[in-house]
């Protein structure tokens, strides 16, 4: 394949292995249980016919797949500034998406490609335009240049795309994550996501090892003399310590996995992103689509000088979610140190935010929030309790939870600021893994100012901005000042000329 | 409490969009509502009735059955009734403000150089009454939009040209 886009082109001819195994694989998903019965049913059946229908069947697949490689093709169209994509076998498809609606293009690797040595590009739409695209079969030096052509929209020029490759190969890495370090951020974060996975594990091998049990009808249950007999404490010591064990394993096993060879290259104006042990992942990263950039630390990391970041970029799904990842459009970086996430963020800013004023909640945050969470169901326990007697002895279960909640919410509480300058909004959040939320002010999308009618003469408000990648709020802060700051940043919009994408 | 000061800027002296006088919606909205409300009672009503026709343990509970209806009822007319009240909007030459809500009173403005598309919605209710409601969209999302309901559908009708033309103007 050439460089000049503007005519259709197909994918690479291997892209009919690709194809062939999507559509098995996905094929095989939908039909493995319709196969499996029919497996079973048809033990009397001739086995020929078995084997001859799937291999009709794999014919069929193949002329398919050959097939939607032919009627795949794609293109740029530089008049309209639109990449074109046609596709489709029965049904005709026709994609085009405006080139300065693209958000990020990513090339990315599974192994079946990585076998065949092709790559895809997945193109990365904002906003409502829900489309997305992306070719399944392309070699990495098409590949690249289509991004870049993709991305920059400017001329193109050979020599120039030249020089950017070598350049690539020539320049040090801004970020290099080492086998160490990798193991270090294993350690220290995701624990609740290992948790929960190992809980999964481990339930479905106990609903395993009961069904088994009673199907043989074995008299020597292991799982039911563990909960008639109780366990004793040291049993219960050494399961804790496997249980941790294998929790850091997976931990560490999956950052291997998915950041492996992780590297950040500057490149001109972007950031190109590598990872992965299986499945290369390249993103390109450009610094003005991000809406709001994070950097969260707990306390071992904190320790380690360690921590990590994320870069939000717009989304319509993720504009209503709070908190929430929305993995597709997050560019996460694993772990970094001090100073190279100061370079990251002069990447972004092309300066350091500083903290110059601080905003602190009034103590009224505690107020609510040990109301709600520890006041009212303690007195619902309560009353439980009276209702049922054999709820009684577990009673003394309220103090340790009523001390464990105050003092995550004392730490809610504490670390809950903003922090403000001309320029930069940062907001910090978090009670075991600190957050710091970093945007710029033309990144609001709107403002919306809340205050609970009896907060009226404590003057007491809430602060909500609404971005394209998320809302940051910030709760039980002085009105007055909230009210300036609204009008602050209401000027700062209305009066540049800042896009916001 | 300390501020984000800057040299050749007057925090104080910017326009405060918290003193703008709003403009309530039309009154026409409040028969809207309550038609909307009769019809939900109809329904609960209907439901309450069945149940106390074929379940006989629930016959005795008449009247506190009613009694709590009929509660339920004035409170939520009451609900509604200040909840309209509350509704103010306002749009300023660079932005638009809608004010809202009971017991946590909220106030959102999005500058119309952040408004992605504007829609007019018309209800068969709404229609009887010749209102309509308009719905601006940002990248937001639904938190980060506003909807404002009961406008008189020509007043409607004039903002959406207007915004769309401040829209245009900026592009």
């Amino acid at each position: 394949m050439g460089t000049d886009f503007s005519e259709p082109k197909r994918q690479s001819a291997a892209g009919v292995a690709v194809m062939f195994a999507d559509h098995l694989q996905r094929s095989i998903r939908v039909l493995v249980f319709p196969i499996i019965l029919l497996l079973v049913r048809a033990k009397g059946m001739n086995h020929w016919y078995l084997i001859a229908g799937f291999l009709v069947f794999l014919f069929i697949l193949i002329i398919y797949s050959y097939l939607s490689y032919l009627r795949f093709s794609f293109f740029l169209d530089e008049e309209k500034q639109e990449f074109v994509i046609q596709k489709g076998v029965l049904s005709k498809e026709h994609i085009s998406i405006r080139l300065d609606k693209i958000q990020q293009v990513n090339i990315n690797q599974s192994l079946i490609q990585r076998i065949i040595g092709v790559y895809s590009l997945d193109i990365d739409t904002a906003g409502s335009d829900k489309k997305e695209a992306s070719i399944k079969a392309i070699d990495h030096h098409t590949a690249t240049i289509l991004r870049e052509r993709l991305l920059n929209r400017d001329t193109p020029d050979p020599t120039a795309e030249k020089s950017t490759d070598e350049q690539r190969l020539k320049s040090e890495p801004l970020l290099k994550l080492s086998t160490s370090t990798l193991f270090k951020v294993g350690l220290t974060s995701n624990y609740g996501a290992s948790v929960a996975l190992l809980m999964g594990f481990i339930f479905a091998i106990m609903e395993m090892l009961k069904n088994y049990t009673e199907a043989f009808q074995l008299e020597e249950n292991p799982i039911k003399a563990l909960s008639t007999e109780g366990l004793n404490m040291i049993s219960i010591g050494v399961l804790l310590f496997f249980a941790l064990l294998i929790v850091l394993g997976t931990n560490i096993l999956r950052n291997f996995i998915k950041y492996f060879d992780f590297e950040v290259i500057k490149k001109k104006a972007v950031l190109a992103i590598t990872s992965g042990l299986f499945e290369k992942k390249h993103t390109l990263l450009k610094p003005a689509r991000v809406q709001i950039s994070s950097y969260s630390q707990n306390y071992f990391q904190k320790k380690l000088d360690l921590m990590n970041m994320k870069f939000k970029q717009a989304s319509f799904d993720a504009a209503d979610e709070d908190d929430k990842d929305n993995k597709k459009h997050d560019i996460e970086i694993p772990g970094c140190d001090e100073n190279e996430r100061d370079e990251l963020l002069k990447m972004i800013f092309e300066c350091i935010p500083q903290k110059e004023s601080t905003f602190i909640p009034n103590y009224r945050f505690l107020f609510l929030t040990i109301m709600l969470k520890v006041v009212i169901p303690i007195a619902f326990f309560l009353l439980i309790g009276w209702v049922l007697p054999h709820l009684r002895p577990y009673f003394w279960w309220i103090i340790p939870y009523a001390i464990l909640v105050v003092i995550m919410l004392y730490f809610e509480f504490a670390h809950h600021r903003l922090y403000l300058s001309e320029d930069f909004i940062i907001k910090k959040s978090g009670i075991w893994d600190v957050e710091h939320q970093l945007m710029e002010p033309h990144k609001i999308q709107g403002i919306t100012t809340k205050q609970y009618f009896w907060h009226k003469k404590a003057n007491i408000g809430h602060l909500v901005l609404h971005t394209a990648a998320g809302t940051i709020h910030f709760k039980y802060g002085n009105y007055a000042d909230i009210h300036r700051m609204a009008n602050y940043w209401l000027y700062y919009i209305e009066s540049g000329k800042k896009d916001w994408m | 409490m300390q501020d984000f000061t800057n040299e050749t800027l007057d925090i104080d002296a910017l326009p405060k969009y918290e003193e703008v006088v709003l403009n309530a919606i039309s009154r026409k909205y409040w028969r809207v509502a309550l038609l909307n409300i009769a019809i939900f009672l109809l329904i609960l009503a209907a439901a309450i009735g069945m149940v106390l026709f074929f379940v006989e343990g629930f016959r005795p509970y008449l009247y506190v059955t009613t009694g709590i209806y009929l509660l339920f009822s004035i409170l939520l007319i009451a609900l509604y009734r200040t909840s309209i009240k509350r509704i103010g909007y306002a749009i300023r030459e660079k932005d638009l403000i809608y004010k809202s809500g009971i017991i946590s009173i909220s106030t959102s403005i999005i500058p119309f150089t952040r408004i992605q598309h504007i829609t007019l919605n018309e209800g068969i209710f709404s229609r009887m009454f010749q209102l309509g409601s308009l719905h601006v969209f940002t990248a937001g999302g639904i938190s980060g939009s506003i909807t404002i309901p009961g406008l008189d559908i020509n007043m409607a009708k004039a903002i959406k040209e207007e915004l769309n033309r401040q829209l245009a103007k900026v592009d």
